[in-house]
């Protein structure tokens, strides 16, 4: 088992004036079930790529334990690779695609026959081993393209938007036992994908990259309560969190957020924070995430100092929760998500608690978060 | 003779040394001899070429950018000599053969001879007369990490162990040719007739699963084209020479493509055949905004589109995007182009243009 260890690595391609991924430097531990997030063309496959070794490393050390492995071939890097396109061998069964990279390295019979189906087991495919990859469904194949890399038993896996390639419940379902089984094998993993459900639900840590920079890196939690940027904020969580930009004044003692249909107070504390960093009188964007928007009575009795009106343009009624499309409120619709039973409908008007607490203030030229920068 | 070699011999020599690739022709015109051999060499002004490998038609040399003593040059044809013999056992005269079967197919494909059947004094004819697919390999690892003849040869029979050979051709080139028996193999429903698609599905799996075999084992880039099943005893020269065409047109025009298939190809082979002043005077007139092609982000869009057979649903699947942020897309090419590639002549126009436009782009 062993950790990856990426310092201060470039990837340029010949003819082009910027860096595809730039100063990457990340220390993934033993064990870790690592997730790399964001748009396309940021730059986390061809991260992963570099770590495999299918692409050359341009600048900076890859470890993989305490070995450099910059130039190690990729069949020398003790690694196992799941990608979306997982080009299973069509002329050969199940089983015998399992077995084909334990029969490259010259394994035993009787040990290649007992990983094999170890793994079938732990996947639940045994009943497909003589079955011909054109005979499986996509869920069947993703199974067997796991399974050939779990027979290799490395040091790390690495995995490309496996999940691509899936139906949206046979995703949710698979997502579910990736997760499980990389727990069992207690093996380190670096996962890809575009997907930040998939990200926040899988991952012990999430990168959140983009154009070939790493924005942040942290738990699911801390990334979603205390985004850096304005980028990872906007990128983590669904609906994505509202921006509004606005200006700060200083009003009778307190601090006031002012903008289309806000009029809002800062708490206390963050008005400390705001007034010491110099952005009273300043524009800036208020960050507020759908679920810190709220309309039950006992809120906006609570706090009446933050209570905005806004017209329902559009009601989502998803059963459990609501998604309300609101006007009235900032340049572009906010969105606030309220329990199902609220029996909301278009066109009403509505008052709303901001929960202040919760809120985010962006640097508008820098795009920081202030209060984590 | 790769890089790190080169500058060691610099090192050596204390001066420039260049790896050089001559036709026969070029290399009597500086003074050589007809036939050479590896370890010939030719006095230049500058200093000294000398012939390392012979590979078909093309002579592998190094030039010297400085006078070598007699005893210099001595030195390095018997070390240039040395290197090319090879041990005497039962996989290398495979490997000999092979490579024989490979410099004629090269010669054949050079003077145009498409036809041309595979002569009597070849080793491997006998082999050659039953259904075989074709695929190219073009793979270029990193130096010291390229294949041996004998360790790519054990791999590929590992994954078919079907009668297959393994001929090397140009530098970092080899044909595989393996029975077509493993077309029915790979069927699933065990058909003794496999239709014309599915062959054709078939096969491109095939070479999808050998490239994913050849760089997981040495990473590096790889370009593979796969031909329908041949008899190669009278059509080597042309499946190869084909291939060889469908791997130029997928590097140029698909660029992040790295499996290629003849038969997806033939608009490209079509337009790459069009004289410059043509395909300039058709983009100038049919673009309203020269400029269009230049966003990676539409550039993008329409590959996926066009890849999805137009389908809207499909591209956005593809792409990872809303649905409605692709027609917002395609809406903005439309106002910028004034070609809606929703409609299909001018989906046919648009294709056109953007093939043409990458042509253009890495001439």
């Amino acid at each position: 088992m062993a950790g990856v260890r990426l310092e201060s690595v470039y990837k340029k391609y010949p003819g082009s004036d910027k860096a595809s991924v730039t100063d990457f430097n990340l220390d993934i531990q033993d064990k870790e079930f690592l997730v790399l997030v964001g748009p396309s063309g940021c730059g986390k496959s061809t991260t992963l790529r570099m770590i495999a070794g299918l692409e050359e490393i341009s600048e900076g050390k890859l470890y993989i334990g305490d070995r450099v492995v910059n130039d190690v071939a990729p069949k020398d890097r003790d690694i196992a690779m799941v990608f979306q396109s997982y080009a299973l061998y069509p002329h050969m069964n199940v089983y015998q695609n399992m077995a084909f990279g334990l029969k490259l390295r010259k394994f035993r019979k009787d040990e290649i026959d007992r990983r094999v189906r170890e793994a079938a087991r732990t996947l639940e495919i045994e009943h497909l081993l003589d079955r011909k990859p054109k005979a499986l469904s996509g869920g069947q194949r993703q199974r067997v393209a796991l399974g050939r890399a779990i027979v290799r038993e490395p040091q790390v896996f690495l995995m490309d938007e496996p999940l691509s390639n899936l139906d949206a419940k046979l995703r949710t379902q698979m997502r579910a036992n990736i997760s499980k089984l990389m727990k069992r094998l207690e093996t380190t993993c670096i996962y890809v994908t575009h997907d930040q459900t998939e990200a926040m639900t899988m991952g012990d840590r999430i990168v959140v990259m983009k154009d070939g920079f790493i924005q942040q890196a942290a738990t699911p939690d801390v990334l979603y309560n205390h985004p850096v940027n304005l980028f990872v904020a906007g990128f983590i969580g669904a609906p994505a969190m509202n921006f509004i930009t606005g200006q700060l004044v200083e009003e009778g003692g307190s601090v006031r957020f002012r903008a289309t249909g806000f009029n809002v107070e800062v708490t206390e504390g963050k008005a400390k924070v705001l007034r010491a960093k110099g952005y009273i009188g300043r524009e800036i964007i208020l960050g507020i995430r759908p679920e810190d928007l709220h309309e039950e009575p006992v809120f906006i009795e609570a706090s009446p100092n933050t209570v905005v009106n806004a017209t329902i343009e559009v009601a989502e009624n998803l059963g459990h929760e609501q998604y309300l499309y609101l006007n009235g409120l900032g340049k572009e619709n906010v969105i606030a998500r309220v329990d199902g039973r609220s029996g909301l409908r278009e066109n009403q008007n509505i008052k709303l608690a901001i929960d202040m607490n919760k809120v985010h203030i962006f640097d508008k030229d820098s795009e920081l978060n202030v209060f984590e920068s | 003779m790769n890089k790190t070699k080169l500058q060691e011999l610099s090192k050596l020599l204390n001066a420039t040394v260049v790896a050089k690739v001559l036709t026969g022709a070029e290399w009597e015109k500086a003074g050589g001899e007809k036939h050479p051999e590896a370890g010939d060499s030719i006095q230049t002004d500058s200093g000294c070429l000398m012939l390392a490998r012979v590979g078909g038609s093309e002579l592998h040399c190094v030039e010297v950018g400085a006078a070598m003593s007699p005893l210099e040059r001595r030195l390095l044809s018997w070390a240039i000599r040395q290197g090319s013999m090879r041990p005497v056992s039962a996989a290398s005269d495979l490997e000999r053969q092979s490579r024989r079967f490979g410099e004629w197919i090269q010669q054949s494909v050079a003077a145009g001879e498409w036809r041309a059947e595979v002569p009597d004094r070849m080793e491997l004819r006998n082999r050659l007369f039953e259904g075989m697919v074709p695929f190219l390999l073009s793979c270029e690892q990193v130096e010291d990490k390229e294949p041996a003849y004998g360790e790519l040869e054990k791999t590929i029979r590992t994954y078919i162990p079907e009668d297959t050979l393994l001929i090397p051709l140009r530098e970092h080139e080899w044909l595989v040719l393996t029975s077509d028996s493993v077309l029915s193999e790979a069927d699933a429903d065990g058909d003794e007739e496999i239709g014309h698609e599915e062959t054709k599905e078939l096969l491109a799996s095939l070479a999808q699963g050998l490239h994913e075999l050849i760089t997981s084992e040495w990473g590096g880039e790889c370009h593979i084209a796969v031909g329908e099943p041949i008899v190669p005893s009278e059509n080597v020269v042309r499946i190869v020479a084909t291939l060889r065409e469908t791997i130029f047109l997928g590097r140029k025009f698909h660029v992040g493509m790295q499996i290629h298939l003849p038969w997806l190809v033939h608009l490209e082979r079509l337009l790459s055949g069009i004289p410059e002043t043509v395909r300039s005077r058709f983009v100038e007139e049919m673009m309203g905004r020269p400029d269009l092609f230049t966003d990676s982000e539409t550039v993008a869009t329409l590959d996926a589109f066009f890849s999805m057979d137009c389908n809207v649903s499909e591209t956005a699947k593809k792409l990872f995007i809303h649905r409605n942020t692709l027609l917002y897309r395609l809406d903005k090419i439309k106002n910028e182009a004034g070609l809606d590639v929703r409609s299909f002549n001018d989906a046919v126009l648009v294709r056109i243009l953007l093939l043409l436009y990458k042509v253009t782009k890495r001439k």
